[in-house]
């Protein structure tokens, strides 16, 4: 043990001395000294290569230690992991991650008003002595630091103070050259507010596009325009603390703001929508959207909010961009692509003949099915089975007996998944047989929650997708909005819309709150990816959860099926996440 | 003899900090529930035979989107795994999801991958119900998975008393402890 003991002080002495001739030797990083033959924008975006992905100006990844002998493969552990895109920080359980943006490295940090001293004999004996320092003679825990100590920092993990960082915090071999980059990046990180905000209100619109119907519209805003009345019913009392609360919680109050809500309504083709969104932009910037609805795709939107870099949060849209890397629109769900995942993950989990199994796959070509489709496909592929058949059906075709006895005896399916709405399943009874053991499924949305068209002999074969919470546990939730909204005298016309404005507007608070002053869009995000899985202000889903870069709160979807009857009720056939 | 001591004078002067990592170790028992979950392969695992192992056993839980801690413990093990070498798959590793609703075995396959694991380290999850009676079974129960906190668990073969650090490991820590595991 002594050997070990002595082995172990013996290295980290040696990495201390190597540490002691970088922090002796290493040349300063300056902005005069930016490496030549790259422009500005050259450097911005090699230094947030460096920092998102961990990966060199050369292409080769980033080097470091962690935890005083772990080397790291910066492409495992990035910078933004932990200190956040915007740079802000965040905190973890034990862990708390400062901020590394330019902004808050270039001043000399305070301590917060939870710092005290540590006790010494002295202050122990007289109690006027422990009585708390004014906030003027505290100490800074660090002066602000400069190009040529951020670097020291970063190579040695002791900081302007001379403290030594928590070995979390990975100390990085880096080229002087590539130092450089970094520094400028965080020097640069995060440094100017962003628009939308000033000194009295921050700014947010909603996005309405003109083929969503007037009542569903007006249901939208006016719930969406409560809470913000709500919120800013609080600036006289709000106001009133910045300008003469106590200081301690002076950033506290004076980052209190009110919101302005904008609505931006898109007219005309789909093409020209992203111009229109510039538009209302450039008139009037806005620091973030909210909610939001159209009949069709959300693709435009998000392009848009992507482009500019504007979060939008929580658009109400069956129709979502399905991406793992996008980053500005935070979604409620997948939609109608989650229903089609799930179906392919339920049959992956409970279908016991599957590698022999037929699937055949008729729909319509809508939206809808587009998405349902792609869902199912994409994650069918990775459970590596067998291609279904995909059966398109034309828009004049009737889908009569005759089709229905034609379809069963060309393809043979043992899974039929019909994505199809009520009008197409008149006859549908006809491929009920009394040995029938193939597996039907639908998705219930498509149906509208409306399974009257699903004959009673065809139910035991039958399966739905079902992509929110189940009627008889949400009874509670539902009713909390419907008082909220009978309480502000809101027409409620559209109860599971108008549910999820409701929470939208109950979560804002929390993520606004948590940026403090800190006007910073990425931040902003942060805020709902920092939040704690929600099942109780959500009266559609059973529950929703968060992440950093997660983007989609919703992720799961029920597979059930159907008691027989005019009144069928539903019967649980699987977890709300299948695995 | 002198450049030593002048080595160790600038070590104290600078870093007075800078000494062998100390962290807090327990002895507990758990009993393991009887739980199916799922490895990032798709395969169905009864937990707790899956952990009656003949192998030395070592337990996080961690999840796929986390921020600081996880990403820190995954170094570890993948770098604990490399420093092995081929005798990498007779230590079970295992990390347990905290976030089942998004950790799904695809997800978790993409994140072994990304930290290089081989052949010994499975990434398990399951039912919310049954991760959080997994969680409680090792203290390890937290409501918001953001208050989580590095903790690893260990078990040598035929062991019924667990080893439990409350804080994250460097690798030299994790191999003392595995050794210990071995020599018992």
């Amino acid at each position: 043990m002594k050997t070990h003991a002595f082995c172990i002080t013996l290295r980290l002495l040696l990495i201390t001395f190597f540490c002691f001739l970088l922090f002796v030797t290493a040349a300063p990083a300056e902005d005069n000294m930016l490496p030549e033959g790259l422009s500005g924008e050259q450097i911005t975006r090699l230094g947030e290569r460096m920092y998102r992905d961990g990966i060199l100006p050369s292409g080769k990844p980033m080097e470091a230690i962690v935890m005083g002998d772990i080397p790291v493969d910066g492409r495992m552990f990035t910078c933004d992991d932990c200190h956040q895109k915007s740079g802000l920080g965040s905190v973890e359980g034990t862990v708390i991650t400062w901020p590394t943006n330019g902004k808050e490295l270039y001043k000399p940090r305070r301590r917060t008003g939870a710092w005290h001293p540590p006790e010494s004999d002295e202050t122990k004996q007289d109690a006027r002595k422990s009585l708390p320092l004014y906030w003027q003679q505290i100490e800074d825990v660090r002066p602000a630091y400069t190009d040529e100590s951020l670097a020291q920092v970063l190579w040695t993990g002791i900081d302007p103070a001379g403290r030594k960082l928590d070995p979390i915090m990975p100390l990085y071999h880096l080229e002087d050259r590539d130092m450089v980059i970094l520094v400028h990046y965080l020097k640069n990180l995060s440094v100017d507010q962003a628009p939308g905000v000033d000194e009295t209100t921050i700014r947010f619109a909603t996005v309405v596009t003109e083929d969503v119907a007037t009542e569903v519209r007006q249901a939208m805003v006016s719930t969406l325009q409560a809470h913000i009345d709500s919120h800013n019913s609080q600036s006289r009392h709000q106001e009133r603390r910045a300008a003469s609360g106590p200081f301690y919680k002076t950033e506290m109050h004076q980052a209190y703001r009110r919101w302005q809500l904008d609505v931006w309504e898109l007219k005309g083709p789909e093409n020209t929508w992203f111009n229109q969104l510039q538009s209302y932009y450039q008139n009037q910037p806005v620091f973030a959207l909210l909610g939001g609805l159209t009949a069709g795709s959300w693709r435009p939107i998000h392009e848009f909010s992507e482009q500019f870099e504007i979060p939008t949060i929580f658009p109400l849209t069956d129709f979502p961009v399905i991406s793992d890397s996008d980053w500005y629109t935070l979604y409620f769900s997948k939609g109608f692509y989650q229903e089609g995942e799930a179906v392919a993950r339920y049959l992956n989990t409970n279908g016991n003949n599957l590698p022999d199994a037929k699937i055949v796959i008729a729909y319509r070509e809508n939206l809808a099915a587009k998405a349902l489709n792609q869902g199912f496909s994409e994650t069918w592929q990775k459970f590596e089975g067998t291609e279904p058949e995909y059966l398109e059906i034309g828009p004049d075709k009737k889908l009569t007996r005759q089709f229905w006895q034609n379809t069963l005896n060309t393809y043979q399916p043992t899974v039929l998944i019909l994505w199809l709405a009520p009008d197409d399943l008149e006859h549908i009874s006809s491929i009920a047989s009394k040995d029938m053991n193939r597996k039907i499924f639908f998705s219930a949305k498509q149906l509208n929650y409306s399974y009257t068209s699903i004959p009673d002999d065809l139910r035991d074969v039958v399966y739905l997708s079902y992509p929110r919470a189940l009627p008889e546990t949400i009874e509670g939730r539902i009713l909390v909005v419907n008082r909220w909204l009978q309480a502000r005298k809101i027409p409620i016309t559209d109860l599971e819309m108008q549910a999820k404005i409701y929470f939208l507007g109950w979560m804002l608070p929390g993520a606004v709150k948590n940026m403090r002053s800190e006007f910073f869009r990425d931040y902003f995000l942060e805020g709902f990816d920092m939040m704690i899985d929600q099942d109780y202000a959500i009266a559609v889903y059973p529950r929703l959860t968060f992440g950093s870069g997660q983007r989609y709160a919703s992720k799961g979807c029920y597979i059930v099926q159907l008691t027989k009857g005019p009144y069928p009720k539903l019967v649980r056939k699987s977890n709300w996440i299948i695995h | 003899m002198l450049s030593y001591l002048v080595v160790l004078f600038f070590f104290i002067m600078i870093s007075p900090s800078a000494v062998a990592t100390k962290y807090k170790r327990t002895v507990e028992k758990y009993q393991v529930p009887d739980v199916t979950l799922v490895n990032q392969e798709g395969k169905r695992i009864n937990l707790r035979t899956y952990l009656e192992s003949d192998k030395p056993v070592i337990l996080d839980f961690i999840y796929g989107t986390c921020t600081t801690i996880c990403p820190v413990l995954s170094i570890g093990f993948s770098h604990f795994q490399k420093k092995l070498g081929p005798d990498a798959d007779k230590v079970r590793l295992v990390s347990i999801s905290i976030d089942p609703d998004n950790d799904t075995p695809a997800v978790m396959k993409e994140y072994l991958q990304r930290y290089n694991a081989s052949d010994g380290w499975d990434f398990l999850t399951g039912k919310r119900e049954d991760i959080i009676m997994v969680m409680r079974a090792f203290d390890a129960y937290v409501i918001n998975k953001m208050n989580h906190y590095p903790l690893t668990i260990l078990r040598g073969p035929g062991d019924e008393e667990w080893i439990r650090i409350n804080e994250l490991l460097s690798t030299s820590d994790l191999m003392q402890e595995y050794k210990l595991l071995l020599k018992k």
